[in-house]
């Protein structure tokens, strides 16, 4: 009679016990026992309902531990902008957790940053940290889009090498180059050409095309091959980012970008069949000789309206964009990486 | 090979027998199984969707199909019945016991089961029809989960409407094929003087007594000639007041060559066990990713005509084909038994192959996918525990320079012990050797090309 007593109290166990000890523990006890409040952020990919929850909120000041989880494909889960977080990749049935606090109210996206559908752009969620005692700080406008637009640039111009017109709208004749111009030899000859005293200004080479400091670089150094003088113009468009910067924009690029615009900038990212534009092709010199680096930060941080270019401008710090941007001139113009 | 050799295992292992008639045995065991039934549903219901981390996908379809059909049914036949948990619940619900013998008739309304059911069938169709689910039952964990809560609970409610377990005997779709393939195994429950148990009056292996209940799988030990609807719950071991019982080790294959009980239900699970491995083994495993999408039910249309095209494998193509090589193998040998009648003693041949094959097949994916099993038993639903600090062990595939070799190996074995079998059993409908090498030849070599078409499959 014990042994069947004890068989029924093992039975009973197996099929109510388990259940509400497994289920119990994971909705209820493990929650009660965390020191931080956890947050369990399920990802899947968009087409199949992207971050559950998709935005969330928490207080400033209060420690939260937020655990992703994939459950279709490997994700690469990270938060901005300004965070530095990175949780790598999230394979299908792990979970991943960091344990944050904010000290002030502000918006945050948490975003996959590996290919993980035709739609994985959309992959991103929302946090918000609210401050009581504090309003939400009102989301400023970005000065340097803003300067763009009382200048009059179209941003969204046609990027790709058909149809070729310059940010500003006016045709643009798109430069030939014999030799690919080379930021590392342009550094030699640098020293023996007379540089305009605008090329030296950091600010006047972020609204001005290489194109342009090419014909001020020419006109005053009449005797130099144009060749030579793409070379020192490169270089002056190179120079500004340290190998520091170059290498962790390298990340956030080959994370972010390549898988539309290649790895090295050809354009030909695995995805990039997939747009409805062509990727833009920041390894040509010819298109980046009439690029402007600030409508480059603008296009990155805005997207481009009529492409697949999403826009970063929720994931990245403004100081995040700026080392991008230097990253592509650096892919474009034979600077040594910083990989 | 075949001989009449016998090895008594319970005179030979005198400690077993004593184990084996505890009523402990096998309910103990059962319990443990239910809890790892009732995990994987768990699992499968509120885990994670990713199969490779969810326990449900990967204990039930990996580990356990592993341990199925490598080893328990090839060595042991239907130990995995002995201690299935899936028609434990309706048992014990009929005895009111989960240990004890209770007195009186067991709990249940009755009903007679259908005269016309009381064959492989149901078993038969079932297979198939999960069969044409199986790349989503096998990948999905709440497929899989509720797959296996409904075993659980059609079990619980044949239990309740028939007496013993009509569940198991004539529905399960598991112990359909296990029973099949347990003729090939070398260990079989028997009497050991078939006179004592015609001349015993009472019959308690059949009516039960206080030690035990009557037997579950409506079987009388006494004339029991093949291992395929003994269930080895052992109850008779228990309650045979005679001691005549005896748990024998024997040759390989030893039931394949019982002719009085061959029949058309039983041939044709042989067909659509071994159609059936064919088909997952280049669906599942093979090249043909658009076959893979479609099994997957990429669109309704798509599902339909695998499912559709499936079903006419195993049920008429697998059969027709080797209706004409048993017509041609007849005509050949000269042979004057009916076709019929040959079509289905020849299809026994095809249990060792389709065994084989089935062997063969799961090499191929538990070698390669066995390594998922430590990270899911510390986190089995997939919700980043922990429990036994196994949880990030990563996929490492098992010696995959090694799994065609295996299986070339075991196929190749299969197919010799087939072509084997095929021999004997045609000497069974001959006059002499060589009516029945001849018959062979055409047999053999059907089952030569199956062979062949597994072996392109597996080893290019």
């Amino acid at each position: 009679m014990r042994r069947e007593r004890l068989a029924r109290i093992i039975l009973l166990l197996i099929l109510i016990g388990i259940p509400i000890a497994i289920l119990g523990f994971q909705r209820w006890l493990r929650p009660a026992l965390s020191p931080t409040r956890v947050i369990d952020i399920v990802a899947a990919a968009p087409e199949a309902g992207g971050f559950q929850p998709g935005a969330f909120k928490v207080e400033a000041g209060e420690t939260v531990t937020l655990r992703f989880s994939s459950v279709d494909v490997t994700h690469g889960i990270a938060l901005g902008p300004g965070l530095g977080i990175d949780l790598g990749y999230v394979d299908p049935g792990h979970v991943k957790e960091v344990t944050l606090t904010f000290d002030r109210a502000g918006t945050y996206t948490f975003y996959c940053n590996i290919w993980c559908s035709p739609n994985h752009w959309r992959m991103r969620g929302i946090l918000e940290v609210n401050d009581p005692s504090r309003i939400l700080p009102t989301p400023q406008r970005d000065p340097v889009i803003e300067a763009l637009n009382v200048e009059g640039v179209n941003i969204d111009a046609d990027h790709t090498t058909s149809g070729m017109s310059s940010p500003d709208g006016t045709p643009v004749q798109q430069l030939m180059f014999a030799v690919r111009p080379s930021a590392l030899r342009g550094a030699t000859l640098s020293g023996s050409v007379n540089i305009p005293s605008d090329l030296n200004v950091p600010l006047w080479r972020r609204s001005h095309t290489p194109a342009q400091g090419l014909a001020l670089l020419i006109s005053a150094n009449p005797t130099i091959s144009k060749a030579e003088a793409a070379d020192v113009v490169a270089y002056l468009w190179t120079k500004d980012a340290s190998p520091a910067t170059l290498a962790s924009a390298a990340l956030l690029y080959d994370k972010n970008c390549a898988a539309c615009h290649g790895q090295t900038g050809d354009g030909k990212g695995l995805m990039a069949g997939l747009t409805i534009k062509p990727p833009a092709v920041f390894s040509d010199p010819a298109h980046m000789f009439i690029m402007r680096s600030d409508v480059l930060y603008a296009k990155i941080r805005r997207g481009g309206m009529g492409t697949d270019m999403p826009n970063f401008g929720t994931l990245f710090t403004p100081e995040e964009t700026w080392a991008l941007v230097n990253y592509l001139w650096a892919l474009a113009l034979d600077r040594q990486l910083g990989k | 090979m075949l001989g009449q050799q016998r090895i008594d295992l319970l005179q030979r292992v005198p400690r077993l027998k004593p184990m084996l008639k505890s009523r402990l045995f096998p309910p103990a065991l059962m319990l443990v199984t239910l809890f790892v039934f009732m995990l994987a549903i768990l699992s499968g219901l509120f885990g994670t969707p990713a199969g490779s981390r969810n326990f449900g996908i990967i204990f039930v379809w990996i580990v356990w199909w592993a341990l199925l059909i490598i080893l328990l049914v090839p060595f042991f036949g239907r130990a995995w019945c002995t201690i299935c948990p899936i028609p434990a619940p309706g048992e014990w619900l009929q005895r009111r016991a989960i240990v004890n013998r209770t007195s009186g008739r067991l709990r249940t309304l009755r009903w007679r089961w259908p005269r016309r059911l009381k064959n492989l069938w149901l078993q038969n169709f079932g297979f198939l029809g999960v069969a044409i689910f199986s790349a989503l039952i096998l990948t999905r964990p709440n497929i899989s989960a509720w797959l296996l809560l409904t075993l659980m609970i059609m079990g619980v409610a044949l239990s309740l409407l028939y007496e013993n377990r009509v569940f198991c005997r004539y529905v399960c779709p598991v112990g359909g094929f296990i029973g099949l393939y347990s003729l090939v195994a070398p260990v079989e429950l028997r009497v050991s003087d078939p006179q004592i148990c015609a001349s015993h009056k009472t019959k308690d292996c059949i009516t039960g007594n206080e030690q035990g209940y009557g037997c579950p799988w409506m079987v009388f030990p006494g004339k029991l000639a093949r291992n395929n609807y003994c269930g080895l719950c052992l109850e008779c071991l228990k309650t045979c007041p005679k001691n005549n019982i005896v748990i024998n080790l024997r040759p390989f294959g030893s039931d394949l060559l019982v002719a009085k009980e061959r029949r058309l239900d039983e041939a044709y699970k042989a067909f659509i066990m071994l159609g059936c491995a064919l088909l997952y083994a280049g669906v599942l495993l093979g090249p043909w990713g658009w076959i893979k999408q479609w099994a997957n039910m990429d669109t309704l249309p798509h599902w339909a005509l695998y499912a559709a095209g499936f079903l006419v494998i195993n049920l008429v193509v697998l059969p027709g084909l080797f209706w004409v090589t048993t017509a041609f193998a007849r005509r050949l040998a000269g042979q004057s038994i009916s076709l019929r009648h040959l079509f289905v003693d020849y299809a026994y041949a095809l249990i060792p192959l389709g065994l084989a094959a089935w062997i063969a097949f799961s090499f191929g994916f538990v070698l390669v996918n066995g390594s998922y099993a430590p990270g899911v038993l510390s986190d089995p639903l997939g919700w980043g525990w922990n429990l036994f600090g196994t949880a990030n062990v990563p996929w490492t595939p098992l010696w995959p320079t090694l799994i065609p070799f295996l299986q070339v190996g075991v196929l190749i074995a299969g197919l010799l012990f087939a072509i084997h079998i095929a021999y004997r059993i045609a000497r069974q409908n001959s006059s002499g050797h060589r009516q029945a090498y001849l018959a062979m030849l055409p047999l053999g070599g059907f089952m030569a090309a199956i062979t062949f078409m597994f072996l392109r499959l597996y080893a290019g």
